[in-house]
């Protein structure tokens, strides 16, 4: 007790966290509010390298639009474009050909695969195991020259197009990517072991940014967010492309934490695999595209599961050949809520790994 | 028409949102559209098991609305953004970045309202 009788409580602290920072591979800023080495209150600061993509889709055609939409986010690229195109088809009455809707899911898994690998690469690194990171990155190059090798792209591959898509894949090419997929689900099983059992990992993970499943569904979680919470949501359930024709259940995991989140991952990675197996050994001969007549007219809305969780687009056309309005809700947007949430009461240490466990895309949040 | 929308004032918005909350809803965004005839469409986008519900609120760009952050907490950017993006004016929204979490003072004001674009009618040499 001091001399005024009061008691003496520790001076808060406010310290910025970005936008520059090791682990960040993008701009985001908190500024974090602590009391010695507890966070007290998170504020986020967005609008480093907003691109005003939205009101691009408004002054170009609607089909130019599938390329911009690619280029929101080069991990999400597929699923950005398949989101758009969906949209378009439904306003335009178009049926794709199931051919085109199987390579959707094929590519569209790789990009899934590729996603959660530079992320578990990414988490090593903030949590300081290099060696583990590289490996992890070495597995995901395999991923990337097989979509070289089928799309001509290793990142932004545009095989989607409104009506199908732009690329078939030979039976040779499908061998070769279902042979690839069991090399990295085989690589993966090896590495597995670290990222379940190491005591240091499990040390930076376990118990660490909790969130409660109520808590993660009040705050909109989405994506592996959601489901390491315990909570079965996915929109590839619904059926959309040819995941209707599949065989799967939603990676769900209860532990809620760091550690949840990443064996959600962890498991996507293998369930990829396994979609894109099914999607071989089922996917039918036929047309890829078909033509595109006329002019879009009318709203909709699209989503799609992206590796980060759900994204929406809202199209509006007016029957002319650009759009009325494109919006977009990238699922990193709905998941910045939930990092406040996590961050107060956690150490100023675990900051890196929290952020990171969102799995952060500001690309796709600045859209 | 998007499916399950519906049309509502903003004067019952608080009432409607509430009730989505009550009954299970996930808050996923909200999407401002200018409409071009000096009026906004203010559309909230709910899920429930993967069903979507969508409210749309339609008002001139003078009036203002209120923010839904109290409700739903994860409103707060989508929010700022659409003050920021079409110049909707939205009240007592839980984090308030006072029209600087995208734009900085030498931005544009509203750059997504659409602007009046007036073509000169150029008289043709006879």
């Amino acid at each position: 007790m001091g001399k005024s009788g009061k008691q003496n409580k520790s001076a808060k602290t406010v310290i910025p966290f970005g936008p520059q920072h090791p682990v960040l591979p993008e701009p985001l800023h908190l500024k974090l509010v602590m009391e010695d080495e507890i966070i007290v209150e998170a504020i986020p600061a967005i609008g480093y390298v907003h691109r005003g993509l939205e009101k691009l889709t408004e002054i170009k055609e609607f089909t130019q639009n599938v390329f911009i939409v690619e280029r929101i986010c080069g991990i999400c690229s597929v699923m950005h474009a398949q989101a758009y195109c969906q949209g378009i088809e439904t306003l335009m009455n178009i049926q794709v050909p199931d051919r085109a809707k199987y390579l959707r899911v094929i590519w569209a898994e790789l990009h899934r695969i590729h996603s959660h690998l530079l992320w578990l690469g990414l988490l090593a690194d903030a949590f300081g195991f290099e060696s583990l990171f590289m490996q992890v990155w070495r597995n995901r190059e395999k991923v990337m020259d097989i979509m070289e090798e089928t799309a001509g792209g290793r990142v932004i591959i545009s095989v989607n197009t409104i009506g199908g898509t732009r690329r078939d894949m030979s039976p040779e090419a499908l061998r070769k990517v279902a042979v690839i997929a069991d090399e990295i689900k085989e690589d993966m099983k090896e590495l597995e072991k670290v990222f379940m059992a190491d005591y240091t990992v499990k040390h930076r993970l376990v118990g660490v940014g909790v969130l409660e499943p109520d808590l993660a569904y009040e705050f909109g979680a989405v994506g592996p967010m959601a489901r390491a919470s315990g909570i079965k949501q996915d929109l590839r359930t619904t059926g959309y492309a040819a995941y209707g024709e599949l065989d799967f259940e939603p990676v769900v995991e209860t532990g809620c934490d760091s550690y949840a989140r990443t064996m959600v991952r962890l498991r996507e990675v293998y369930q990829s695999v396994d979609l894109i197996k099914q999607a071989i050994g089922k996917i039918p001969d036929g047309e890829i595209n078909v033509p595109v007549k006329g002019m879009p007219k009318g709203e909709v809305i699209s989503r799609v599961e992206q590796p980060r969780g759900e994204v929406l687009y809202y199209l509006k056309a007016n029957g002319t050949k650009n759009l009325e309005r494109l919006r977009i809700r990238t699922p990193t947007f709905a998941n910045i809520p939930t990092l406040l949430k996590m961050l107060p009461g956690s150490e100023l240490a675990d900051v890196p790994v929290l952020i990171l466990t969102i799995d952060p895309c500001i690309s796709c949040t600045e859209r | 028409m998007i499916e399950n929308a519906f049309d509502i004032s903003k004067e019952l918005l608080h009432i409607e949102v509430e009730d989505s909350k009550i009954n299970g809803y996930r808050f996923v965004t909200a999407t401002c559209v200018d409409l071009g005839d000096g009026t906004l469409d203010v559309i909230y986008h709910f899920d429930k098991d993967l069903e979507l519900k969508n409210l749309r609120v339609n008002i001139k760009k003078e009036d203002e609305l209120p923010s839904i952050s109290n409700i739903y907490f994860s409103a707060i950017l989508v929010e700022n953004e659409m003050k920021e993006l079409f110049g909707l004016k939205i009240k007592n929204i839980a984090i308030d970045y006072g029209g600087h979490m995208l734009l900085s003072d030498e931005e544009l004001d509203s750059p997504m309202a659409k602007q009046q674009i007036v073509i000169e009618q150029r008289k043709g040499d006879k």
